[in-house]
């Protein structure tokens, strides 16, 4: 009885779709990482409604102005590296949030690159954010 | 006499039917991101310290030209806070976060009326910056 050879011969994979696997594989890991998650700070500013009402208790807070390139904490101007510390000493003995609260009042040129430097500065020292804007009226002329 | 007809058996081929249905997620995945406001042009503020926004299903972007958008779609100021009230509509807290994408240098009388909105429509508010790494002493 003849005896069969066992076939030896090398079995190749296909390589025709090679390009098309890897051109697929370039594609989903370049969507992949297109999706990167969004980081940032969470901000818990009071609504206006409720300033308004604790006008009393709004000319006792701390009130922060800001304008292009300068901030002032009651009036006077404080150089951004002893806003921190300044700030921190006016709320040092101030344990409860509503006395913690600092008016943030802008001028129209602000930048919110300088915007977000002081009120982290703000966050940073203890404070609570409260923004300040300027009501728009409008004034009906009788005819 | 009779030529009997050569019935061939024709099949689709369904050796690509894999390579066919990732094309189309990968495509789909794609037109999905288009959606968003990725193509706007704005630049992040940069702080020191940064944290994970998480999910959101409401984004607010303030571009370089000063022209405001919620997910993606130009809107006016003064549809803001409905628009936002809409979309956080029956979230409970916690669920409410509002991504806030704010161009670093859009001014003041521009951006606050934006906080102040999303603050009223009861929007947890997550400004998207960039964080900066201290540069290296020599």
């Amino acid at each position: 009885m003849p005896i069969r050879r066992k076939n030896n011969l090398l079995v190749e994979p296909p390589s025709a779709a090679t390009g098309d696997i890897a051109f697929n594989l370039i594609v989903f890991f370049l969507v992949c990482a297109s999706v990167q998650p969004d980081s940032g700070r969470k901000q818990n500013i009071p609504s206006s409604e409720t300033v308004d009402s604790k006008q009393e208790q709004k000319d006792e807070n701390i009130e922060v102005s800001l304008s292009r390139t300068t901030v002032s904490i009651n009036g006077d101007p404080v150089k951004q590296d002893q806003f921190v510390p300044r700030l921190k000493a006016k709320l040092a003995g101030k344990p409860r949030p509503e006395d913690r609260v600092v008016v943030v009042k802008s001028k129209p040129e602000t930048p919110y690159q300088f915007w977000i430097a002081v009120t982290t500065g703000i966050e940073e020292a203890g404070g609570v954010v409260t923004l300040q804007l300027e009501e728009e009226r409008t004034v009906t002329v009788p005819d | 006499m009779k030529i009997a007809r050569k019935t061939m058996k024709v099949e689709v081929p369904s050796m690509a039917m894999g390579d066919i249905a990732f094309n189309l997620l990968v495509f789909f995945v794609i037109l999905a991101r288009a959606q968003d406001d990725s193509a706007l042009q704005w630049t992040p503020a940069k702080t020191e310290r940064v944290e994970s926004a998480g999910q959101s299903k409401v984004s607010i972007v303030l571009d370089k030209d000063e022209k405001l958008y919620v997910n993606g779609q130009p809107i006016g100021q003064s549809q803001l806070e409905g628009m936002v009230e809409k979309l956080l509509e029956g979230l409970p807290a916690g669920q409410r976060t509002v991504l806030l994408k704010i161009h670093n240098q859009a001014q003041a009388n521009r951006f606050e009326p934006i906080l102040e909105a999303v603050s009223k429509s009861g929007g947890e508010l997550v400004h998207i910056l960039e964080e900066q790494r201290p540069a290296a002493k020599p």
